[in-house]
């Protein structure tokens, strides 16, 4: 079945689409609005790299219906920096090169984004990097992300 | 310094092969073998073909029709007699949209007689260790090289120390899944995609097809990590070929399953070595290597042949007899993963080494370093060794140790790996230097795949040979329709290789600029007024007055290459097939300081210190990014990432809650330090990077698991289950 669904994407006014039932949250992002910032990996919600924002959340785009984000508040990686959380979340990786290929790297600025505002300005280090795990990288060996973590639990973005 | 590409990526900008569309585009879906071996007797395409939505499906008896000249007969498209492994592609489908492809797909009958595979090489030649024959039926490729006495030293000796070490396979998880999309238009073959190795995969696409290379466009894209996984062809012939048959353009992206099941990774091998020691000194060692080399193995001496050298080096070994054969089975054909072959090499030679010195009652540092080759000492087959880091490292590995003894707390155990590598740059890479008033253009065919080989290391090298600021220096490639000839990113070559093209090309155009100001000394390159000019001396000349108006316009252009050199073997030590001579020598020496649970046998890293020979560094952030990304990558070959196999051949974990790579909360501490003045074969002695940090890690952290518990783990990966076990023998 197919059915229309209201979507609100970084702050635009909502898009009114036919989407078919079944459809991925991630797939409609990508092929219905171009937006292919948000990376399709595993589509098991093993490796975060589709990870975007409903209502401020972090949330797995692969294993989300798009039906389900009716009237809801999606951001993207192409929207993140709107946020101020975001610009830091940018920031840092910027100031860190905590990014090689770049694959995963939307999903980890956009789960990231998502995991300080979840957990607070004042959340150690420790949670937020346990609150990660959720985003796989090959790459980097992980240690140039935890050190831009480190950069915004500073302050010093 | 923040790389060039990061602005791009970290706003999702890069665009991938997944990412790529066209207008008219259909969506293609391979059709799998449903067994592992078998005769196959037809693939019936005729529903598939009447399916919603399809606009072309083909198998085996479509290729006379689709290839001008059959396709190559030894690596069919679809193979048209036997099934060699399980998911094989038999067949392919286009249809409108992805969904009705797979609908289609699965509409497809594939009949098959299967038969029983071959999946476990110890199970089918239970003799190996002895007995096996070089012309045993599945034996693809046997290599044999020995030198000095080796019956005597074993004779002599005070003892001599046997293991078995047995590797498991393991997938490259790239991020990024294979991608492209390809079009077929007056003769004109056309893919984009995503590889790291554009000429590569032309040339090889081109012969799987039968076509000239020169009717084959390859265009790159962003490379999603690469770790080996995206060098030749791989789903481009089938998009190719699909895009042949519809006339439309093709999309074949592959999902995480596809990635584990189509394999073109390390797979399992045995590994039997003894080794002699009198006085505290090897004296000589037999090594016998059997590897799984899945349904193929594009040449199949260079992984047996090129693999013993790590199992007879970095040490001094005067007398050596040593087998490799290479086993054929029914599973995904092997392929090269970052430093293919060598992180598992290193595990056995330097865990046995370590074992070995235990054995004896010495420090294992001190026993390595009474080995351990340097400048003037020659490989087991006969090569001398040039500038090599090893010792250098290894004394740093021992001030670490120690230190680590005092400030760790007790039950803390602490191991050394020490590897070896050498810069590929054998194989060919050109470039074209663009210069204009405004800027130098590098021209040059590899697209980056992250580790900032291309977007900051060839910029790296161009700042210091030509003193220009980095904004004023630009990478630009195109495809191979127009960009100069290299053979790709691979080897740890990209940087030194093309780095060397760069300088070639360079110091080319600086003599033709001082020619051309018919000025006596050497040209440099200055920034006068905001704009490029030639300095000769203390004069400041501006291009203007150099170039023509044309050349003012589009740049002059000077093309450079490099094509490196290695050693040479002594070919008399060599009884049956290919051993390699190495082009330079560099050395990795890690540490690595673990905990054990006796318990459950899990091993906990704790710190962890890399002591990298790199000639020169050329970029401070790309070394610590290869040397972090490296030792983490290997961390999963040691502890958790395995492929596992059910004896009818079907793979039971292809997925990332299976099969576990380390995840952010997991990484240890990690102390990356840059041994230089022992240059290689790069500019300004650069040795390549991108590979040794991997090598010896499961090394380092069995041997750690040693030094906690007194007990060897003879297989990897150190699993929960394989340590407590060998717990519990011990």
């Amino acid at each position: 079945m197919t059915s229309e669904v209201a979507l609100t994407v970084n702050g635009a006014a909502p898009r009114r689409l036919a989407v078919p039932d079944s459809e991925r949250l991630l797939d409609t992002l990508r092929w219905r609005l171009g937006l292919k910032g948000t990376k399709e990996g595993c589509r098991t919600g093993d490796c975060g790299a589709c990870t975007v924002l409903v209502d401020g959340e972090t949330t797995l785009s692969c294993l989300t219906l798009t039906h389900e984000v009716q009237d809801r508040a999606v951001t993207t990686v192409e929207g993140i920096a709107e946020d101020p959380e975001g610009r830091r979340v940018l920031a840092a990786f910027a100031a860190e090169d905590a990014l090689q290929c770049g694959y995963c790297t939307p999903g980890f600025v956009v789960s990231l984004t998502g995991i300080r505002k979840e957990l607070g300005a004042s959340a150690p280090d420790s949670a937020v990097i346990e609150a990660l795990q959720g985003n796989l990288c090959r790459c980097t060996g992980y240690l140039a992300i935890v050190r831009a973590v480190a950069r915004i639990g500073n302050g010093n973005p | 310094m923040t790389r060039s590409d990061a602005a791009l990526k970290l706003r999702g900008g890069a665009e991938y092969g997944i990412d790529l569309e066209a207008p008219g585009m259909v969506h293609a879906v391979l059709v799998p073998a449903p067994v592992a071996a078998g005769a196959l007797r037809s693939v019936d395409l005729a529903a598939a073909r009447r399916a919603p939505g399809v606009v072309a499906a083909i198998g085996p008896a479509d290729l006379a029709a689709l290839l001008p000249h059959g396709g190559d007969p030894d690596r069919p498209v679809f193979p048209s007699t036997r099934i060699l492994y399980r998911n094989q592609p038999v067949a392919a489908v286009a249809a409108e949209t992805l969904a009705e492809a797979r609908a289609a797909a699965r509409l497809v009958r594939v009949d098959v007689e299967a038969t029983p595979p071959l999946v476990d090489i110890e199970d089918r030649y239970p003799d190996w260790p002895t007995g096996l024959a070089s012309d045993a039926p599945g034996v693809v490729a046997h290599v044999h090289a020995r030198h000095g006495n080796l019956d005597a030293a074993f004779a002599s000796a005070e003892f001599v120390h046997r293991e078995v070490y047995r590797t498991s396979g393991i997938e490259h998880v790239a991020l990024e899944p294979h991608a492209c999309l390809a079009e077929v238009r007056d003769g004109h073959w056309r893919v984009r995609t995503t590889t790291q190795t554009p000429f590569g995969a032309r040339e090889d696409a081109a012969e799987i097809l039968g076509i000239p290379a020169e009717s084959l466009e390859v265009e790159g894209t962003w490379v999603g990590g690469g770790f080996g996984s995206k060098g030749a062809a791989f789903l481009e012939p089938y998009a190719l070929v699909l895009a042949a048959a519809s006339g439309r353009p093709v999309r074949l992206a592959f999902g995480y399953r596809d990635e584990f099941f189509q394999g073109r990774s390390t797979l399992p091998a045995v590994i039997r070595l003894e080794t002699s020691v009198r006085d505290g000194t090897i004296t000589g060692r037999r090594v016998r290597l059997l590897l799984d080399t899945g349904s193929s193995l594009p040449g199949r001496d260079f992984a047996t042949g090129y693999a013993i050298g790590f199992l007879l080096g970095p040490y001094r070994i005067p007398a050596f007899e040593v087998e490799g054969y290479a086993i054929q089975t029914n599973k995904p054909p092997f392929g090269p993963h970052r430093a293919p072959f060598a992180p598992q090499c290193v595990f056995a030679i330097d865990s046995h080494t370590d074992g070995l010195a235990r054995r004896l009652g010495v420090d294992p540092v001190e026993f390595r370093l009474r080995h351990v080759w340097q400048a003037g000492d020659r490989t087991a087959f006969g090569q001398e060794v040039g500038p090599f880091g090893a010792i250098a490292g290894l004394e740093r590995a021992r001030t670490t140790v120690a230190e680590w003894r005092r400030t760790l707390p007790p039950g803390t155990g602490i191991g050394v790996g020490v590897g070896f590598w050498s810069t590929s740059t054998g194989a060919g890479g050109e470039v074209r230097l663009r210069l204009t008033p405004a800027e130098l253009v590098i021209e040059q065919a590899e697209h980056e795949i992250g580790s900032g080989s291309i977007v900051r290391g060839l910029v790296a090298v161009a700042e210091r040979l030509f003193g220009l600021p980095t904004e004023r220096l630009r990478v630009v490639t195109t495809s191979t329709a127009r960009d100069p000839y290299d053979s790709g990113v691979f080897g740890s070559r990209t940087v030194a290789a093309l780095g060397r093209a760069i300088e070639a090309a360079g110091t080319a155009m600086l003599a033709r600029l001082a020619e051309r100001a018919k000025a006596k000394g050497t040209a440099t390159l200055t920034v006068q007024d905001g704009k490029l000019a030639v300095g000769i001396g203390a004069r400041s000349i501006p291009l203007s007055e150099l170039l023509s108006a044309e050349e003012l316009r589009d740049g002059l252009v000077v093309e450079g290459r490099h094509y490196g050199r290695s050693g040479a073997i002594d070919p008399s030590r060599v009884v049956e097939g290919s051993f390699y001579a190495y082009t330079d020598f560099t050395a990795a020496v890690h540490v690595a300081a673990v905990t054990v649970d006796r318990e459950t046998g899990s091993v906990k890293v704790l710190r962890y210190a890399a002591f990298q020979d790199v000639g020169t560094t050329i970029d401070a952030g790309m070394f610590r990014g290869q040397v972090e990304g490296g030792v983490v990558m290997g961390l999963g070959s040691a502890l958790t990432e395995e492929t596992l196999w059910d004896p009818d051949g079907r793979m039971r974990n292809p997925g990332l809650l299976d099969y576990r790579i380390p995840t952010i909360a997991e990484v240890p501490e990690i102390e990356a330090v840059a041994i230089e003045g022992f240059p290689g074969a790069g500019p300004f002695g650069m040795k390549g990077l991108g590979e040794p940090p991997i090598i010896p890690v499961p090394a380092a952290v069995a041997n750690a698991v040693a030094d906690a518990t007194g007990a060897r783990v003879l297989e990897l990966p150190l699993t929960p289950e394989r340590v407590a076990r060998a717990l519990m023998v011990d």
